[in-house]
């Protein structure tokens, strides 16, 4: 039997048409609607935001997703803008932190007359049914609740619709926890339209994955995967300042040079990943403004101290004292990191300023003299890709190989992707490891704890540093009420650790932005969110 | 019958690729040297979020065993949850291959339309300047790379000249069509959508030329090779004795039978053009399976490369079927043969 010509052909026609349709219906989560008010009124964002998984706020803690849920819900109390010195009232206008012998009890008067996006009002009940959720799911930012503040589901009651009471142990601090409630973890979600959402026991994650339930200033009105994320304001929404556009689209565009010229097209308002070299392009560009933001983050090499020589103090001190910092910030990142060589950076109560490290090679040299090491050799592991300020991850390396040879030490760089990295490292079996470190919470405590307590196996121990002394320093300075007190506390460990620590801190990056020159309000919080309701254009 | 039994046999051999590509990317997946876990939870996680990850996912089952789960899912339709996204694998890929299907089809289409006219006006001007245009344009096509390529179009024609938009597949401000198959070209035509149809045609224009500009040079090259074989034979020499218009003598005689071996190339290029999407597709920020398959590589989401993997291992033996079939139409010989 022979096929006629048209039969192969319908045949082919047929295969491709069934090849193009998938099994399940893709795209948008949601259809999305046009753009909330037209482009006047809308914010359109240009940023990378493969790391976005879900808006719940239970869930998120990646740096997309934790950037959208702060604009869609509203937490009990926040920081401001980029001041992380000053906690401030939200949901809660006001909050009491009582010893009651035992334990602590924080009490949170709630805002009368708060609603939900929905038109649902906020009630105590919604509190803790969020923080209960959050414990439930046990996602990633949980441990902020389960070990940081070592919440339990009975630590939490609403004594009134109006009134909140959260008890915590005595080992926890009341300080950070307050902290720990300004980050999207905090959120207080809608109880009556998430009850209403769940599925199969999933306390509604399923639907706020890609939805929005909260009192914000913002709602999620779609999210087209990997391609947009449309948010709208919230009529609803009774803090300040009230949105000030109608709308936000967050446009996902990985390529840093595209989105360089999106800005100059004017195609987008606000770049959000460009490079030193994207900088450097738009400086003197007609409609276009450059500006940076803080951040917490620091980058820093680890001394696994359980291979030597590194359990040498005079080794580690040697290899701090060579390094050129001020090389790294001015000529390697132009000015997108800042000169910081403590484990707390800068913004954060507990900051220590003391920068004593800056290639002093003779004085290296003879602390490795004083540790009886003339020829060191070490493995210096490196991620792949661009650290943060932009530059690459191997250009850092390679100038830290170049300062360690002049004074008698060779490394060997390996690169890895940071997964792979991150696994040698957990695991101790790293020697020399550069990585980067962000605080969990606003809070020195997010610092101190895990480079100085080798039982909470975090830093401290991935480099195999066991100070039982200045761990149990840290946590009392965790526990301490007083600002003034605390803050000395702190200024005592990090001097300690800035010397006998298994640390050389690099830098601490500053975030860049490409902005058109008619978007105003702009402001970057160290927290790596902004609040989108402030800006206008 | 013979056909029936061809296409029998094609199905049952992609099946056994399918069972042997699971098996050896399952078990490459699983040895590397590196610590997924490590790469979804972060720096921060707890040991009690660790150990319930490695639960979730069944890593603290014996290989095998995993592997046996694994499988079983694929035949029940399920391919995972993807460790980076914490969605389904099937989900994720529904909604990402359709954009990469359509960006290949674009520049399948222009390598097509290019690369055959091109490699016919090439043999048939042999020696002479437009022959000389097409080699040295195919040569620059098989040498420049993807991602310099795109960068220099994006810059000149969404940059300097503002003739094409510079990235994504529509207008910022146009709303995708409703999802029937995921090609916004084909949604937007079934939905009457025009405005979206006008803004998804010109968002594919330049990564469809970036990413075809290889297959369209080395389609080319090849019907320019095959029409100089086809050109010298005895036939052709016999068609024009007999008065025939020259057109129909290359294109009736000539080309028809070059036209073989370019098919075959041009099914190899098809899977080549999903694979080599990969830098396009993120250059031109476009949605689809390449930047998936990277972003899932590189943090070691192995239910997610798994999937990517099958996928791919489906769609190239589809596209050789696609090309045993099309020799059917075109060489009587393997109909009759």
């Amino acid at each position: 039997m022979s096929f006629g010509r048209t039969s192969v052909l319908l045949f082919i026609a047929l295969l491709i048409a069934a090849a193009c349709t998938p099994a399940a219906a893709p795209g948008a989560s949601t259809q999305p609607s046009p753009s909330a008010g037209g482009a006047a009124s809308t914010l359109v964002w240009y940023a990378d935001t493969s790391d976005l998984i879900s808006f719940d706020p239970a869930v998120a803690y990646e740096f997309t997703g934790v950037l959208l849920a702060h604009n869609a819900y509203e937490t009990l109390v926040k920081f401001e803008g980029a001041d992380l010195s000053t906690i401030k009232p939200a949901l809660a206008q006001s909050w009491d932190i009582k010893d009651s012998g035992s334990q602590w009890d924080v009490t949170f008067k709630l805002r009368s007359g708060a609603k939900f996006a929905s038109g649902n009002a906020i009630t105590a009940d919604d509190v803790v049914y969020s923080f209960q959720r959050v414990l439930k799911l046990n996602k990633s930012p949980a441990f902020l609740f389960t070990d940081i503040a070592q919440l339990k589901d009975s630590s939490i009651k609403a004594t009134d619709p109006s009134t909140v009471v959260i008890s915590l142990p005595k080992t926890a601090s009341p300080q950070g926890f307050l902290a720990v409630l300004t980050f999207t973890i905090g959120s207080v979600v809608d109880s009556k339209d998430v009850k209403a959402r769940e599925t199969g026991g999933d306390s509604g994650s399923g639907y706020l994955l890609d939805h929005s339930s909260g009192s914000g200033a913002f709602v999620i009105d779609h999210w087209t995967k990997n391609s947009e994320v449309q948010l709208k304001a919230n009529p609803q929404y009774g803090g300040s300042p009230k949105p000030a556009l109608g709308g936000v689209l967050v446009k996902h565009v990985p390529e840093s040079t595209n989105q360089q010229f999106a800005l100059e097209k004017g195609d987008a308002d606000i770049a959000r990943n460009l490079g030193a070299q994207q900088i450097a392009a738009l400086q003197g560009k007609p409609g276009v403004v450059t500006t940076t933001g803080n951040s917490l983050q620091l980058v820093y090499v680890g001394m696994n101290v359980t291979v030597k020589p590194l359990d040498n103090v005079n080794v580690r001190e040697a290899l701090r004292t060579a390094i050129d910092y001020d090389g790294i910030v001015k000529d390697l990142f132009k000015g997108g990191a800042k000169k910081v060589q403590d484990i707390v950076p800068a913004g954060l109560a507990g900051y220590n300023e003391s920068t004593p490290f800056q290639a002093d090679v003779n004085k290296a040299k003879s602390l490795l003299q004083q540790a009886g090491q003339t020829a060191v050799t070490l493995e210096l592991l490196v991620p792949t890709g661009p650290a943060p300020g932009g530059v690459a991850w191997a250009d850092l390396a390679a100038k830290l190989q170049s300062d360690w040879k002049n004074i008698g030490v060779t490394v060997n760089i390996k690169q890895t992707t940071q997964a792979e990295l991150l696994g040698t490292y957990r695991a101790q079996k790293g020697q020399l490891v550069m990585i980067l470190w962000g605080p969990d919470f606003p809070d020195p405590d997010a610092n101190v704890g895990p480079f100085t307590d080798y039982a909470a196996k975090s830093i401290a121990f991935r480099n195999g540093w066991d100070d039982k002394t200045i761990a149990a320093k840290g946590r009392d300075a965790a526990l301490i009420t007083d600002t003034a007190k605390r803050s000395a506390a702190y200024k005592d460990i990090t001097d300690y650790v800035l010397h006998n620590g298994p640390y050389a801190v690099l830098y601490q990056p500053t975030e860049p932005f490409g902005l058109r020159s008619n978007v105003k309000g702009f402001a970057w919080s160290p927290m790596d969110w902004t609040d989108f309701a402030a800006i206008s254009k | 019958m013979r056909f029936l039994g061809f296409l029998l046999k094609r199905v049952v051999g992609i099946a056994a690729v399918m069972i042997g590509v699971s098996v050896i990317t399952f078990a490459i997946s699983h040895v590397i040297p590196a610590d997924p876990v490590a790469a979804a939870l972060g720096d921060h996680a707890t040991d009690a979020q660790i150990a319930q990850f490695r639960t979730e996912y069944h890593l603290d089952r014996p290989l095998p065993e995993q592997y046996l789960i694994y499988a079983t899912g694929i035949l029940h339709g399920d391919l995972g949850k993807s460790i980076r996204t914490r969605r389904s694998v099937a989900d994720d890929l529904a909604d990402s291959f359709p954009a990469t299907l359509e960006l290949s089809f674009a520049a399948l289409l222009i390598s097509i339309v290019l690369g055959v006219p091109a490699g016919v006006w090439s043999a048939v001007s042999r020696g002479r300047v437009p022959d000389y245009v097409v080699r040295l344009l195919s040569l620059a096509g098989g040498s420049l790379p993807v991602f310099w390529l795109g960068l220099i179009v994006i810059g000149l024609f969404y940059y300097q000249l503002g003739w094409f938009p510079g990235g994504g597949r529509l207008d910022t401000f146009v709303p995708p069509p409703p999802t029937r198959t995921g090609l916004y070209v084909v949604d937007s035509i079934l939905a009457g959508d025009f405005e979206a149809l006008r803004s998804s045609l010109v968002h594919l224009v330049l990564p469809a030329v970036t990413l075809g500009y290889f297959s369209t040079a080395v389609v080319a090259r090849m019907t320019r090779s095959s029409m100089l074989d086809v050109l010298s034979q005895d036939y052709m020499r016999t068609a024009r004795a007999k008065g025939l218009a020259e057109r129909l003598v290359i294109f009736r005689h000539g080309l028809r039978n070059a036209l073989i071996p370019t098919v075959t190339i041009i099914g190899l290029t098809f899977g080549s053009l999903l694979s080599g999407a990969v830098l396009t597709e993120t250059i031109f920020s476009w949605p689809g399976l390449g930047r998936y398959a990277t972003a899932s590589a590189v943090s070691l989401d192995f239910p997610a490369v798994l999937g990517v993997t099958l996928l791919a291992a489906i769609v190239y033996p589809v596209a050789n079927l696609a090309v045993d079939i099309a020799y059917y139409w075109l060489d009587p010989r393997i109909q009759h043969g």
